[in-house]
């Protein structure tokens, strides 16, 4: 368990919905839900869920923290606003769900090799280099990331994809040696490591 | 005006009767057989001429009993509005020429159709006579209100305010009722977020201040006699002073009890102090004046608790409530709110299956415990498991799991029970106790209750119950509508309600006391015939003394002399003539409503012989629902077999077994009675009526048995009004039924 | 031109739907005089169009007979029907209401014969049947309507129709000239009963009840399953005119939806478990009814009603929001899609036919109010002492069923004769 993640345990003993209501962005809303389900059927990607977010609001209230925590549910959400259109306690679901996905990685509590999680992080490592996404690099990197074997299998699976993206000028090649950045990459990690500071100072000074 | 009877008959030649009928035929009816003194006929009588000529007739012409020949009576009643005359009206429009095809075949048969109507009316208004108030009624303005708690001490307020003087019988020592014990209120006001006061103080220093109300505390109803408008009611103190007070109407507001949940074994109430009541957590928050509750056992401050709803309540195990009180949710909420209110770090669930938290004020109030992070959980909770900490085990129904919880204190939402008199109609139940004691299934707990109102009924002391023991209205269009006329009630006796509701509702029946009293005073009929100024009267020296008609009237009406002779309370009377239709020996009656003034029509009717091979039908329509089924039919084009004679009665139960007899004998052939929906859902607008007629029909069986006559010649019906295509198609069905049994051989 | 004789003392009613007419009625049986406006062309409301009331699943044309029986015997009562309040002015105990008559183009003379009616071909959507049926150009709105007075559609107004319903009148009453009148009066109290509409199911877009012939309200289907409505009682799919054996109910539409209403409507889950009742009665157990719901409200003595339903092996039960429907395009069938969130059970179920249980929204126009009043969030009418000699009654002031409309309505009216009394008592 992460020293984060006992703290918090810690701090909220019983109350896993207060726990949410300080720390996941959104969270106050969690106590609003009528448990109607109609964000969990209005979910175009409905199937792929473990639980739905009505079901994990059930199971926030009900103090399931490492059940919640550790779910995959929340990392599959698209962001495509269904469920917030159509909550009648307008629930601003999609932004809790992100809310939560990004409090279980704060606590280390993402599943593994969750997949959506992994591009997350592959994304920002990536960003936070230059300040730019190197389209290139991301592709391999999250090619690459199961092993190189299985790199070689699904670079050679998205061929096409590569090239037609390189014909629109959307990769090139040359990127793979350092690559397009911003002005000041270095005033860019500050600013975010000074961000990061806050936020932490946030959930740590939280009670 | 002069006692001198002048018989006026008009025929209506609009509408198509003109042209249907040979109305110089139904003139000369009515003047040689009918005997009316004068006969008119009008192309349009509903028009403003046509009605002065009859006004003209009243006031110039001394007619005081007009006979009109038109449309169904209820048509054109505005136009046809002549209160100071005795009158009737012959359906040639919706009962004769809209039920008869307009072919040159059936001319003949719908012209007899026809001329029998006219027939009829005049027969039946020459036996009427305007009804005259008894002049026995007095105005009294003085509402008697019992129990003095929310219900009891608004219909008080509302009574006052619209400037009736008002006294309050209060069993208990101070006004206030159960809501005196609470710590607050469900809110009533928009935006429904926030406990409020219970306004009880506000209330109590309202009557005080109020020099319209008198409040007799420590007091009960010692006995209540008389009838509204003249109530004679004794109130008695605990001390044992009784005092004597007369009433205009009476409000009953005994409010409620709550469910004991002791024998319900799982909930543990009686193993833990801890596992409370709703109504105890409003002493407790109470005793806690504003601080942290503390639990029963130890006085330890309440940090987690557990809202139990809906215990012993929608039930069908024996013991249990079948109902729900629908509002022990809303309270449920309220009561975390208390503990939220006070620390919001207090954990507060409330389990519960469907929640009921209707219309505006309800969903507001959900939001509102939501937003003070109240959990919800829809749950089946199991078991209570009494201890330090409560565990509470229940069956999540979202999760799909069992599961359990812990809490300081868990508080059972019990349903709210009617605190009622004894019902005058409950089936006495003798209980056999070796029985009982063999058996192995514990009884459901028998509450002997005493009276509250100990009325001089001759049906009993108090008012019916419906179901439950809930006093309310069976009518979903006339909720105050109780079978004890003058006395309403109000509040969570009629059915469990919250203090919005059951002040909405005190003021409701404060509406109809106020109305009773004002009517009584005029010696007016209460529903469903407001305004009717007759009533039952009986002579005495044809009385056998036989109690049919005091145990029969749906409404407690009639008391019994010393001697067994009926003794009619003419304001309690709702004028459905039940009394009439059970009388044996038919001297009950009204001035505009007979055994004789039906018995009339029947005979005026000419029956053919034999020969000529044309039945008549006797129907005997409800007025309230069969008839304008029929009236219906006829807007509709259904045809009617020409051989019924349709006479619309008040009420199934006034029909006399008398006019079965006397039209078999006369002749007739067969019989339709049509009455309202009876039994535990019942139509019928006089409770009892349309039940009594067809339990006294029952046995007229016998009659034809010894007439000799085939037991399908009379047959009884429930029929709607909106039966439209179907009550015609019982009629048609009973000519049908006399093609194949013949005519009957009483003809002469 | 109407007259309208009224007093400081005189309570106007606005609003003859059962609370309307309950108010009224209760207050002139008190001796009150009473001026009852109504917008329709007769009395009765929203109550008329049901076939059957709960829980006694007994005829509301029965309560409605004895309530116009009441209503044609009171002299105390006067009906204005087609007619709207468009301005109040004044205080408790002295108000003048402007009261604004649109023609009706038959007069008092109408007999009620039918004759212009058959003269008439023209025909319309049927507004009594929610456009399910048709009627004439020259019509009575329903069979029992009070007053029992024909109506012209303004539509026919300069054809030859208009003139063949003259002409087949016999007794003078299509006055093809009336025009629109205003007319003001005294009143001490009003009480406000102008009652309630469906909610506009096409504003639910993913129930699609503007796409899907087989989605309809549940107004819709208590004409259709009366048996002197538009489909003579039978059941059937608006698509193909089969019979609906596999009928979807869906609870909540537009109810306790921050997107529609805010308010939880009450009556709709009895009223579904009533309508599981028609099904039962007109299909036996070929009708099978599915309820999807969020709470079902059967509050304290319904509770019975709804544990008969509940044991009908014919009727079941499912506790979701259904988020969609879509279409079966081969056989027009709405497929509803959702989750059952009693553990957790997707489903994309296809029924027949689909009944939205819409809510009540109240008909009370809070811009167009024609008076200053305190209005709720929700819309409905508070009672609140700011309002003077102005009282709610029935679905004004809450969604309510029948009988506790007509309960509120009692009280309604004993509070406007506390103004007409106070007034009668300065004025002697």
């Amino acid at each position: 368990m992460s020293d984060l993640n006992s703290a918090m345990t810690e701090r909220y003993h019983n109350s896993f919905l207060k726990e949410v209501e300080a720390n996941v962005e959104e969270g106050e809303w969690v106590k609003m839900c009528m448990q109607c389900g109609v964000c969990a059927g209005s979910c175009p990607l409905g199937n792929a869920w473990e639980h739905t977010p009505q079901k994990l609001f059930m199971m926030i209230r009900a103090g399931k923290r490492e059940a919640v925590l550790s779910s995959d549910a929340m990392w599959m959400c698209t962001s495509c606003y269904n469920c917030i259109a159509r909550c009648p306690r307008g629930l601003p679901i999609t932004h809790i769900m992100h809310g939560l996905a990004h409090y279980a990685k704060r606590l280390g509590l993402v599943p593994k090799n969750q997949p959506t999680a992994q591009f997350s992080q592959i994304f920002w490592d990536n960003l936070m280099k230059k300040g730019r996404v190197n389209e290139l690099k991301l592709g391999l990197a999250i090619y690459f990331k199961d092993g190189f074997g299985q790199g070689i299998k699904n670079a050679l699976a998205n061929k096409q994809l590569g090239q037609n993206m390189m014909k629109a000028k959307r990769m090139n090649a040359m990127e793979f040696f350092g690559g397009h950045s911003i002005k000041d990459t270095g005033g860019l990690q500050k600013m975010i490591k000074k961000a990061q500071e806050i936020e932490d100072a946030k959930i740590q000074g939280n009670s | 005006m002069s006692d001198e009877k002048k018989f006026a008959g008009y025929i209506c030649t609009g509408c198509g009767i003109g042209e249907r009928l040979d109305s110089s035929q139904l003139e000369m009816i009515a003047t040689r057989e009918g005997k009316m003194q004068s006969c008119k006929q009008h192309e349009m009588l509903c028009s403003s001429e046509g009605v002065q000529m009859i006004r003209d007739d009243i006031s110039s012409e001394g007619a005081s009993h007009i006979m009109i020949a038109a449309c169904s009576r209820r048509a054109k009643v505005e136009a046809f509005n002549f209160p100071e005359v005795a009158m009737t009206r012959a359906n040639l429009r919706e009962g004769v020429i809209w039920v008869r095809p307009d072919a040159p075949e059936h001319q003949e048969t719908t012209q007899e159709m026809a001329d029998d109507y006219i027939r009829m009316a005049c027969a039946e208004l020459r036996s009427l006579k305007l009804p005259h108030a008894s002049g026995e009624q007095s105005l009294n303005k003085t509402i008697l209100v019992v129990g003095g708690g929310i219900t009891g001490m608004t219909a008080a307020l509302e009574s006052a305010a619209a400037g009736y003087p008002v006294h309050i019988v209060e069993k208990q020592g101070a006004l206030g009722g159960q809501a005196a014990g609470y710590a607050k209120a469900i809110p009533t006001r928009s935006p429904y977020k926030e406990p409020r006061d219970t306004g009880v103080a506000e209330m109590i220093a309202a009557i005080e201040a109020s020099g319209l109300i008198t409040v007799h505390l420590n007091s009960t109803v010692a006995k209540t006699a008389g009838a509204p408008g003249r109530f004679n009611v004794d109130i008695a103190t605990e001390s044992g002073a009784v005092s004597n007070e007369t009433f205009g109407a009476i409000i009953q507001a005994t409010g409620f009890k709550l469910y004991d949940p002791s024998n319900l074994q799982q909930y543990g109430y009686s193993s833990s102090p801890d596992i409370v009541t709703n109504a105890e957590l409003e002493k407790l928050v109470k005793a806690a004046a504003g601080g942290p509750v503390k639990r029963p056992s130890d006085g330890k401050e309440v940090k987690a608790v557990a809202f139990v709803q809906n215990v012993g309540q929608s039930s069908s195990e024996e013991g249990q409530l079948s109902y729900h009180s629908g509002i022990g949710d809303l309270i449920a909420i309220k009561q975390a709110m208390y503990f939220k209110d006070q620390n919001s770090d207090c954990d507060t669930t409330i389990l519960f299956n469907n929640l009921r938290t209707p219309g505006a004020a309800g969903e507001d109030f959900y939001r509102a415990g939501q937003e003070k992070m109240i959990t919800f959980s829809k749950a089946q909770v199991s078991e209570v498991v009494p201890g330090d900490s409560l565990e509470v085990k229940f069956q999540d129904l979202i999760l799909d799991e069992e599961t359990s919880m812990q809490a300081d204190l868990v508080v059972l939402d019990v349903g709210m029970m009617p605190n009622s008199g004894p019902d005058p109609y409950a089936v006495p139940i003798v209980i056999d106790e070796k029985a009982e004691a063999a058996s192995e299934t514990p009884r459901a707990p028998t509450v002997t209750v005493d009276s509250i109102l100990n009325l001089d009924y001759r049906q009993g002391t108090d008012l019916p119950h419906l179901k439950n023991g809930f006093t309310d209205s069976h009518f979903i269009c006339f909720p105050y509508e109780t079978r004890r006329t003058g006395i309403y009630a109000a509040g969570p006796l009629r059915r469990p309600m919250d203090m919005r509701q059951a002040q909405d509702d005190a003021a409701g029946a404060a509406m109809k006391a106020i109305q009773a009293a004002e009517n009584a005073g005029k010696g007016m009929a209460a529903h469903p015939r407001a305004g009717d100024l007759s009533f039952p009267s009986f002579r005495m020296d044809g009385c056998t003394q036989c109690k049919r008609c005091t145990v029969e009237c749906p409404f407690g009406a009639i008391n019994e002399d010393e001697k067994g002779y009926p003794l009619f309370n003419e304001s309690r009377c709702r004028r459905c003539g039940t009394c009439m239709g059970a009388c044996p020996v038919r001297v009950i009656s009204f001035e505009n409503y007979s055994v004789e003034s039906v018995n009339q029509q029947i005979k005026n009717v000419e029956v053919p012989e034999e020969f000529d091979e044309k039945p008549r039908i006797l129907v005997l329509a409800c007025e309230n629902d069969a008839y304008p089924a029929l009236d219906q039919a006829g807007m509709n084009g259904v045809e009617i077999n020409p051989w019924a004679r349709v006479i619309p009665v008040r009420c199934l139960g006034s029909v006399s077994l008398s006019w079965i007899t006397d039209s078999l004998n006369s002749g007739y052939d067969g019989i339709v009675l049509m009455g309202c929906a009876k039994g535990d859902d019942y139509q019928c607008h006089f409770v009892r009526g349309s039940a009594m007629a067809h339990e006294r029909m029952d046995k007229v069986g016998d009659t034809l048995s010894s007439l000799n006559l085939e037991p399908e010649r009379v047959v009884v019906y429930e029929v709607a009004i909106t039966d439209i295509e179907r009550a015609p198609k019982l009629i048609n069905d009973m000519a049908e039924t006399v093609e194949k049994i013949g005519l009957s051989p009483f003809k002469f | 031109m109407t007259e309208v004789i009224a007093t400081n003392q005189t309570i106007l009613v606005v609003g003859g739907g059962i609370s309307g007419l309950t108010a009224a009625l209760e207050a002139a049986e008190t001796g009150k005089q009473v001026v009852l406006v109504e917008k329709r062309p007769y009395v009765g409301g929203r109550v008329t169009q049901l076939y059957k009331y709960f829980p006694k699943l007994c005829f509301p044309t029965c309560g409605l007979e004895i309530n116009q029986r009441r209503a044609k015997m009171n002299p105390n009562l006067t009906i204005l029907t087609m007619a709207e309040v468009t301005d109040i002015q004044g205080d408790a105990g002295n108000y003048t209401a402007s009261v604004k008559i649109s023609p009706r183009y038959v007069n008092d003379n109408c007999t009620g014969c039918g004759d212009c009616a058959r003269a008439v071909s023209a025909e319309f959507d049927d507004e009594f049947n929610y456009g399910l049926g048709k009627r004439k150009g020259a019509y009575l709105p329903h069979r029992m309507a009070h007053p029992q007075r024909y109506v012209i559609d303004p539509a026919i107004l300069g054809t030859d129709e208009a003139e063949k319903a003259k002409t087949a009148c016999k007794v003078n009453a299509v006055d093809l000239e009336m025009q629109e009148e205003t007319v003001s009066f005294k009143a001490g109290a009003v009480v406000w009963a102008t009652g309630w509409q469906p909610y506009d199911a096409n504003k639910i877009q993913p129930y699609g009840y503007d796409r899907f012939q087989n989605v309809v309200t549940n107004v819709e289907f208590e004409r259709m399953a009366d048996p002197n409505g538009p489909t003579g009682g039978k059941i059937l799919r608006p698509s193909d005119g089969e019979v609906a054996k596999n009928i979807a109910f869906i609870q909540c539409a537009g109810s306790r939806d921050k997107n529609h209403l805010l308010h939880c409507s009450r009556i709709c889950c009895m009223a579904t478990l009533k309508q599981t009742h028609y099904v039962q009665e007109a299909l036996g157990d070929e009708g099978k009814s599915t309820i999807y719901y969020i709470d079902i409200r059967a509050i304290d003595r319904f509770e019975d009603f709804y544990q008969a339903v509940r044991e009908n092996p014919n009727v079941s039960f499912i506790k979701s929001k259904v988020a969609s429907i879509t279409q079966n395009k081969e056989n027009s069938n709405p497929v509803l899609n959702g989750v059952d969130t009693e553990g957790y059970h997707r489903y994309a179920n296809e029924h027949d036919l689909v009944v939205l249980a819409v809510g009540m929204q109240p008909s009370v126009d809070k811009a167009s109010f024609p008076v200053d009043i305190v209005i709720n969030e929700e819309g409905f009418i508070e009672p609140a002492t700011e309002n003077g000699g102005i009282f709610a009654a029935g679905c004004s002031s809450d969604a309510l069923d029948v009988n506790r409309a007509v309960q509120q309505a009692t009280g309604a009216a004993l509070r406007a004769i506390q103004v007409v009394n106070r007034v009668a008592g300065t004025e002697g």
